[in-house]
Parts: structure tokens; sequence; C-alpha cells
């Protein structure tokens, strides 16, 4: 119950903010350009995909357009996933850092609610903006292709599902960098380092930080690393291919939710912890 | 039974990165008070009365001991549903009008539906913030951010209300009208929880005061009793002072040391002194001095916190 308060508390806040209108304005105006520019085609040949119109592929059989069309869903979602990434995390940022404030948190500890739900209210407050604007995109997009290409395969729907997770399991690593720095602009500054810098770093060990010691107590420690971050890019080659109706590869999925838990759970002992 | 009590409670705040800078807050304070009274926490700025009722409100752990509030370990979140607070310096988010506040902060009380709405409409006519209902806190002044808060720190009917500083930034006019919802909160049956550095915000409305100087609590009781001044002087002299003169010395003051140093008499007037001096003399003790004794510790903070009250 407190947590649902906490929930609508928190979506208020941010929509008082300009910042989810613009992420939901991105969202139509990419929706309404896609509408414009995609088309299908039928010749002899078979049916072809065009693109402001020029032609993606081949002419492909009717019962293969689906593939074609599940392919450029499959681009067009990650890019926006990427898209929404990066300003979701900059849009909610604040939501843990503004309940921190001197003088605003005393109101809420006041309340007969654990720190543990403040936290977790907000957190889910946070992650539902994020996937109202994830629903409102790929669901915009699911009914754009089947208008404009007849192509209705839910794999596009679904994958709705995944990149709410993958929200989610990257949002922990905010509320953590948010309630232990209390600041905004430190908390988006090293979820950015995470996600251009040391994520890349980490996932790609092989060929950096491994390079550094052949020690295999260094090298646990590395893969550590990887394993303790949300694995965004892996995660995201899945939702990729869950929208082309290829077979998922769920590890990454499992570990994000654990690295997920575990930041959550920092979170959650810093606050406790914490005098304010 | 006591709507608060705490035994023992002290605070040391640990100083940032460097360890040094530690601060000793609270040291060692018990206090109990009663349900249905206004108490007041009186202490100059930094004295520890933030810290304390923070402490109260598991806002801030303390070091060591332990606290009930409504016979209630403070660690119990639950212990708050009946428990109101209007921080100093507090901040509503400003995108939030004045009912909103009220609804939002009310909800997380655990109160809600229309039992809310309308408790909220008669907090705002308390408060005198019936037309302001609609504006964006951001808009507000001091004084109705406090307005505001008093009205916040009620929404959930508490049984007892903590109000640091309510009266910070608000104009004399506010400030007796404060008094008079306070008043008839007491007379509803709350505890009033009240922080103050002014003696003059306190001593037309508290039932009970306790001093605080540098976290310790130097004195609890009454306004009146706190407030009358006393004195002490210190009488030198030689020769030897009978028991039964001892004895009969004490009767006539309020409180007396008499060591071979001099003798330390708390009187209550001029005239007490004079009569304790008349009876020395008569038992023919050789006067050598007669001193006003500096103040003791309490009564010199007495005397500082008067200074303080704004004409
Ligand atoms: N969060 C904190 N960290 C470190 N020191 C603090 C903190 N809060 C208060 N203090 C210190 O504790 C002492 C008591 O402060 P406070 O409780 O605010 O007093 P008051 O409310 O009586 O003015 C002061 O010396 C203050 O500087
Ligand atoms: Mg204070």
């Amino acid at each position: 119950m407190n947590i649902l308060v906490l929930i609508r508390l928190t979506l208020r806040e941010l929509s008082s903010k300009a910042t989810m209108y613009i992420l939901a304005g991105i969202s139509t105006v990419v929706l309404l350009g896609v509408a414009l520019a995609v088309s299908v085609t039928s010749s002899a040949d078979g049916e072809t995909l065009m693109l402001f119109g020029q032609q993606v592929s081949p002419p492909v059989p009717a019962a293969d357009l689906a593939r074609v069309v599940q392919q450029m869903q499959a681009g067009l979602a990650g890019g926006l996933f990427t898209g929404i990434i990066l300003f979701g995390v900059f849009a909610t940022a604040g939501v843990i850092p503004d309940m921190l404030e001197r003088g605003t948190v005393d109101l809420y500890l006041s309340k007969p609610i654990s720190r543990w739900q403040l936290l977790l209210g907000k957190y889910t407050g946070a992650v539902t903006a994020i996937a109202i604007n994830i629903l409102y995109f790929l669901a915009g997009a699911w009914l754009v292709f089947g208008l404009k290409c007849g192509v209705w395969e839910p794999t596009l729907l679904t994958s709705s599902l995944t990149m709410i997770f993958m929200f989610a399991a990257l949002y922990a690593l905010v509320v953590f960098f948010a309630t232990w720095t209390r600041s905004t602009a430190a908390t988006i500054i090293l979820t950015y380092l995470y996600l251009f810098i040391l994520g890349g770093i980490l996932q790609n060990r092989e060929f950096s930080l491994y390079l550094i010691s052949e020690n295999t107590i260094y090298r646990t420690i590395v893969d550590g690393f990887y394993y303790l971050f949300p694995q965004i890019s892996a995660m995201q080659e899945n939702a990729a291919k869950q929208i082309m109706g290829l077979e998922m590869d769920w590890k990454p999925f499992l570990q994000s939710f654990l690295s997920g838990s575990v930041f959550l759970l920092a979170a959650a002992v810093i606050l406790k912890r914490r005098d304010f | 039974m006591p709507a608060l009590q705490c035994e023992h409670l002290s605070k040391v705040y640990r100083g940032g990165f460097r360890k040094k800078g530690e601060v000793q807050a609270l040291q060692d304070l018990s206090l109990a008070v009663e349900t249905g009274q206004i108490f007041s926490l009186l202490g100059p700025n930094g004295a520890g009365k933030t810290t304390f009722v923070k402490i109260l409100l598991s806002i801030t752990h303390p070091t060591s001991g332990r606290a009930f509030v409504l016979d209630r370990p403070i660690t119990e979140p639950r212990v708050r549903r009946k428990v109101g607070y209007l921080p100093e310096n507090h901040r509503f988010p400003g995108y939030l009008t004045g009912q909103q506040v009220l609804t939002s902060f009310g909800s997380l009380s655990g109160v809600r539906g229309p039992a809310l709405r309308s408790h909220i409409d008669s907090l705002l006519t308390l408060v005198g913030m019936q037309e302001w209902r609609d504006v964006k806190v951001r808009k507000y002044s001091k004084g109705m951010m406090q307005r505001l808060g008093l009205a916040q720190a009620l929404v959930n009917d508490p049984a007892i209300v903590f109000l640091d500083e309510p009266t910070d930034g608000v104009d004399p006019v506010g400030r007796k009208e404060i008094r008079d919802v306070l008043r008839n909160l007491r007379n509803e049956g709350k505890t009033i929880f009240l922080n103050s550095h002014l003696l003059s915000e306190v001593e037309l409305v508290s039932d009970r005061v306790a001093i605080l100087d540098k976290g310790k609590l130097l004195k609890v009781g009454t306004v009146q009793e706190l407030t009358t001044t006393e004195e002490s002087y210190h009488i030198g002299y030689e020769g030897s002072i009978p028991e039964a003169l001892r004895t009969e010395a004490a009767a006539r003051v309020l409180d007396i040391v008499i060591s071979s140093e001099g003798i330390v008499a708390r009187v209550s007037d001029a005239a007490s002194l004079n009569a304790l001096i008349d009876l020395l003399r008569k038992h023919k003790v050789l006067i050598t001095s007669v001193g006003q004794q500096r103040n003791t510790l309490e009564e010199s903070f007495i005397s500082l916190i008067k200074r303080e009250i704004p004409e």
C-alpha cells in the first residue's frame, strides 16, 4: 500500500518535469517518421520492404516478409532503446537525490514507512515511468508496422517486457549511485561512465583488463566485476533476437537480476545506516 | 503513561572523511514527557535540539541509549503512524500545491480516502491557508511554508506532535495564531513537543520546559521554576560554626554549603540574605566578606536565553 502511494508520488514528480514529455515527444516523432518512411510494395517477384522509397532488401515471398520486417524492428528497437536508456537515466536520476535532500528527507523518514520501502517505492515509480515510455513506443511501432506492412508478429510487443526488465536492472545501479552520492549530477556521470566506458571494458575484458596480468585471482576479480554489473549489451543482443523470433540466451538476464538485487540491497543498507 | 521517554541517549556525529571533527551532539540524555502536555526543549543554536527530535523519529540514529514514543521503541516504523513532525527548514516538493502536499504526505502516513479529504479542509482552515490550497508551494513565503508544515504535521491526527522551531519566519500575528492552535491541540489531549531557541516563544504556551546546552540537559521544570531568579552569595568568615547553627542557617535559605573556605548560600532575595547574616552575627560569627557568587551554569544560560527575547 505504501509502495503504491510512493509510486504515484514519483510518477507525479516525474510528470511535473519536462524531460518525460521530451522523451515521449521524441518517441512520437520517431514513430511518425517510421510511419511515413516504411512501406511494402508487391510485384511479381514478391514483397519488398521499402524505406524512404528505397528497397531495404530484395523482394521476398510473402511468407518471408515478416522476417524482413522483424529485422528492421529489431534495429529500430535497439536504437530507440539506447536512446531511452540514456535519456531515461537522465530523466529519472534525480528521483532518489531529491527525496534525500535536506528538509525533504525528514518529511519522508518521519512517516510510518521503513527506509527500504521508501527506496523500493521510488525505484518502482521511476521504472514505471520509463516502462510507460517503452510500452508507448513499442506498441506504437508494432501498430505502425502492422498497418503499413501487414505484419502483426507479436515479438515486438513481447520484447517490451524484456526492455523494461533491462531498464529495471540498470536502474538498480542508478539507485545505488544516487543513494551513495545523494547527487543527481554525480549519479548521471557515474551511470554514463559505466555505460560508455566501464561496461565496455568489462565486456571486452579479454582484450583489455586481462592483458594487464595473467594472474588467476586478478582475472577472477575482473570477472566478478563484470558479473556484478547489469549486462546491458548482452541483454540488448538478446532482445534483438527476441524481436526476430530467434532463440534467446537467458543467462545475462539472470545475472542482471542478481546484479540488480545486489545493488538495491546495497542501496538499502547505505540508506538504513545513514544519519540525516 | 509518558508519551515519550528516553534513557541515556547520546549522539556523536562522526566528522566526514577525515575522522577529526567529531561532534558530541547529545550527552546521556534521559527525559520523560507526560501525555497531554506542551513540552518545550529550549537551548541555543547547536545545543542538540534538532538532533534529539530526529533521533526520536529515527531520522538520525543514536550512538547509545534508547527511547520510546507512545510506549513503543522508536525503531518500529509503525510508531510514526500516530506521530506528527514539522521539521526545521523543511522543504516540500515545489511542484505540488498546498493541498497536494497534504494529500501526498497524508497518504504516506496511512490516512486515505474521504476521511483524509475532509480532514485536509479543516486543517487548511485551521492554519489559515484555504486561499492558497491550489497554489504550488514553490510560490509560498517562509511563513506560509510554516503554516502548511504545521498542517502537514497534523494530517494523520497524531497523538504526539514534534515541532522544530515552528514560528521561524512567521510574523507576530502568525505566531500568536500558532500558539492558539497548539493550546487547542493540547486541550484535545495531544502531546506537543516544541523545539525553540527563544524563551519568549515557549514561555507563553509550555507546561514544562527542558533546557539543553551543548548536548546536556541542564534542567527540567515549569517555566516558573526555571525563570525565578535565585542568587548565590559567598560569605567569608572566621571562627567556627557549630552544627546547631548550620541547621538553623539552612532553614533560612534555599541552599547552603558551609566549609572552612566560606559559606555559599543560594537565596531567593536580598531579605533572606540579610536574615542569614543577622543570624550569623547573632552567634558572633565574624564576617570578613560578602560577595555575589558567580551564576551557576544553568542561571547564566537562562539569562543568555532571556537576552534573546526580541522586543
Ligand atoms: N548531520 C550532522 N553531521 C555532523 N554534525 C551535525 C549534524 N547535525 C548536527 N550536527 C551538529 O550537532 C550539534 C547539534 O546540532 P542541532 O541538533 O542541529 O542543534 P539545534 O537544533 O539545537 O540548533 C551542532 O554542533 C551541529 O553542528
Ligand atoms: Mg535545530
